[in-house]
């Protein structure tokens, strides 16, 4: 019999959509894992197929990792020198703690998700220091000293996977407007099932890309 | 009638093997003198485009840079921006222009500065995609420099 919640998949998917998939899932697995790995596995068991990037993280859980891999220099690092940033893509543990390394930096999010979020809710979180942009207008965000952040999750050679919303994105016009492209390997781990809610993207789409090679 | 040779055209990865970034990189470092700038303006050099334009981008500026002298002198002078090409209603932001700026005194050569042929030169230089649009400029700023070396004292 399992002893998860009945409640738990409605739970992780509105969590997913406000929090960022590989987030959540952290933050699920922290929490069930206090009660023993046998719960991480159950969870990875009844909702790892339909969400990848949990899956992956349950399956690190397992391995004996205990915690995401979050290492903000790089990533930094690529966006030195940028007035603007735009991140693609919601992952709220990383982008937290991105953002006292962007002092002086007007960071915005794309509000454009597969999830159904309420991006007021979400927005507000940040008291006006990230700001929400959407499809229709974020290219007046373009310029010498902005920067495209987009979240990605594992890489199988060199392809990396990515939110839809980066396709709706990514052109050779837009490329060409922002002085950098970051792709952010925010999972760091591969995934054992098909990736759905995520679209593979080429790694050469990006300058600079960080995240295991 | 005997059919002409087939001739398979030159792989892409042949022109992209060609290039040499890093010395591509040296030599705009007088008119981009900021490194990430100048990474911004490599890639659409290089990166952007079908590969025959990339190909071509960095053999014509190689080739000018060869006759440029060394060290190089960049006169300052008037230039123009060159605009991203955003939508008309996202447009008009200060920082929505490359990382390089076209020369134009050099096109005093060609037309007066306050003719409408004068214009027409610099909208021919900086419109199209930036694969065309930078190649134009960088390749105006070498010639600026080469010609600025050959004036008499």
């Amino acid at each position: 019999m399992s002893q998860l919640g009945p409640g738990l998949e409605q739970a992780f998917h509105v969590a997913a959509g406000e929090l960022g998939m590989c987030s959540a899932a952290w933050l699920f697995v922290r929490e069930l894992g206090k009660d023993g790995d046998a719960l991480v596995a159950e969870l990875r068991d009844v909702l790892g197929r339909s969400y990848p990037v949990l899956d992956a993280v349950a399956t690190c859980w397992l391995e004996g990792r205990r915690a995401a891999s979050i290492d903000v220099s790089a990533v930094s690092a690529a966006c030195a020198g940028a007035s603007q940033l735009l991140a693609i893509g919601l992952e709220t543990s990383f982008l937290d703690a991105l953002l006292p390394r962007l002092e002086g930096v007007a960071v915005w999010l794309l509000t454009q998700s597969a999830f159904s979020v309420d991006w007021d809710r979400v927005l507000a979180n940040y008291q006006g220091r990230v700001r929400g942009v959407d499809l229709a207008s974020f290219q007046r965000l373009a310029g010498r000293r902005s920067t495209l952040l987009v979240m990605t999750y594992g890489r199988r050679g060199e392809l990396t996977f990515t939110s839809p919303e980066w396709l709706r994105v990514v052109g050779s016009d837009v490329r060409t407007q922002f002085r950098a492209v970051v792709g952010w390997d925010v999972l760091d781990a591969p995934m054992q099932v098909y990736p759905r809610w995520l679209v593979e993207a080429p790694c050469a789409d990006f300058s600079q890309y960080v995240g295991a090679p | 009638m005997p059919k002409p040779p087939h001739r398979r055209p030159t792989a892409s990865s042949a022109i992209i093997g060609f290039i040499d970034r890093p010395a591509l990189d040296r030599l705009l470092v007088p008119w981009v003198p900021d490194a990430q700038d100048r990474a911004f303006v490599l890639r659409c050099l290089l990166d952007e485009g079908p590969a025959h334009h990339r190909g071509s981008n960095y053999v014509l500026l190689s080739l000018l840079g060869q006759l440029l002298p060394d060290p190089v002198e960049v006169a300052p002078g008037p230039s123009q921006a060159v605009p991203m090409r955003l939508p008309p209603h996202l447009a008009g932001g200060d920082d929505a222009v490359f990382p390089l700026r076209l020369p134009t005194a050099i096109l005093e050569r060609l037309a007066p500065r306050d003719s409408p042929a004068f214009q027409a030169m610099i909208d021919a230089l900086i419109d199209g995609p930036p694969q065309h649009a930078l190649a134009n400029v960088a390749m105006v700023c070498l010639l600026s420099a080469l010609l600025e070396a050959r004036r008499p004292e």
